[in-house]
């Protein structure tokens, strides 16, 4: 099974408009979307997030970030860790099931990682 | 003393500056029941305006300003606010023996009820006794907070200047309200400069670092999307989660434990905010 594949388990999800394997320098390894463009300012804000929030977690007794959430009137964006610097990005309309996606980013985690 | 006053309605505990007691309290009437470590007491206010202090901590008792300046000699101090009906009221200003006067008045707060209080004795005679406060430092009631009898000065009307009124009571019962939620551990109203209302047994000021912080990237990243308005960021670490969200001209801030429910959290934050721009 190609990453495209997994990744493509996320899309099927309703509202769900990108699913993205994405490097701490901003790299994006594989991604796939419906609906909308990663251009350069989606870019920095995910470059920002993944910064930003291992800064912050640092404070909190140098803990491993487990997950980010960034709700937003019409979309909603979650963040989860990987493998050393990389990170699974999906982005959704705030329609869409939290719990359905974040069960699935802890599900195919393992399978994500064997690919990077 | 405290114990002859009404219990009234419990709006909540929570954790906040003295000063803050004063500018959040113009519609409510009824008594602020103060906790530090093993001392109580309290402070009788109508719609803003103190009418009576009074804390007590083993055999020592402060009144009047004694009392306001040790409430004011803890950055922060942990209390419920508890409203009266209007005849509860008018039995609590009996017993604070308190000239009740219009609500539009100047109030006159003299010394409680004589038959509860202990003989007088002079400031030099008080043996400070150990006081833990809130942080768990342990410090001593020291002689320059007199014993005050019952012919001791009136308090005045208004102890502090109070700044804009920020939060009235319904706010204070929502944030009451979702800190009551399962697995909902401290909830702070803050804004850039300062925590303004904490209800939980946190310490506020690494938890306020960390929202923060959040509030900076979220800064960062707000003008760069265009999903409408900011609703909340949550970040998750194996011990819990750390989440902000806008609230009026200010910030919530909520620690919750890992098992917390994220979708019935999402629902609350998205329908303050709706309440909020329709208010």
């Amino acid at each position: 099974m190609m990453l495209k594949e997994i990744l493509n388990k996320f899309l099927i999800i309703n509202g769900v408009q990108a699913a993205v394997v994405i490097e701490e320098n901003g790299e994006i390894i594989e991604s796939i979307k419906s609906g909308i463009v990663i251009d350069k300012k989606l870019g920095s804000v995910i470059s920002t997030l993944m910064l930003d929030s291992k800064a912050t977690a640092i404070h909190f007794g140098n803990a491993d970030l487990s997950m980010v959430f960034v709700e937003y009137t019409n979309n909603f964006l979650i963040l989860g860790p990987l493998a050393e610097e990389f990170y699974l990005v999906i982005i959704a309309k705030n329609s869409s099931n939290i719990g359905q996606i974040t069960y699935e980013m802890k599900k195919n985690q393992d399978a994500i990682v064997s690919f990077l | 003393m405290i114990e002859l006053l009404p219990e009234g309605k419990s709006i909540g505990w929570m954790q906040a500056p003295p000063q803050w007691i004063f500018t959040h309290t113009v519609r409510f009437i009824g008594v602020v029941r103060v906790v530090i470590q093993d001392g109580e007491g309290f402070i009788l206010i109508r719609k803003g305006k103190p009418l009576a202090y009074y804390f007590k901590h083993g055999r020592i008792e402060l009144r009047g300003h004694a009392a306001l300046d040790y409430f004011n000699s803890h950055p922060t101090i942990e209390f419920n606010l508890c409203k009266y009906t209007p005849e509860e009221f008018a039995q609590a200003l009996k017993i604070c023996n308190v000239e009740d006067q219009t609500p539009e008045g100047a109030p006159v707060a003299e010394s409680p009820a004589p038959e509860h209080s202990p003989t007088p004795r002079a400031p030099a005679e008080i043996v400070p006794e150990p006081v833990q406060d809130l942080k768990g430092a342990e410090s001593r009631i020291t002689p320059s907070y007199p014993i005050l009898s019952r012919s001791a000065e009136p308090v005045p009307a208004i102890p502090v200047v109070p700044g804009p009124v920020v939060l009235d009571e319904k706010d204070i019962r929502i944030i009451g309200q979702i800190k009551t939620l399962n697995g909902v551990v401290a909830i702070s109203v803050f804004d850039e400069e300062r925590n303004i209302l904490l209800m939980g047994d946190v310490d506020i000021e690494p938890l306020l670092k960390i929202a923060r912080s959040m509030l900076v990237t979220t800064l960062k990243i707000t003008p760069l999307l265009e999903w409408g308005s900011f609703v909340h960021m949550t970040l998750q670490i194996p011990e819990g989660n750390v989440i902000i969200a806008p609230y009026h001209d200010y910030h919530l801030c909520l620690l919750t434990t890992r098992t917390i429910n994220i979708g019935h959290i999402r629902r609350i934050l998205r329908d303050l905010q709706q309440n909020g721009e329709l208010a």
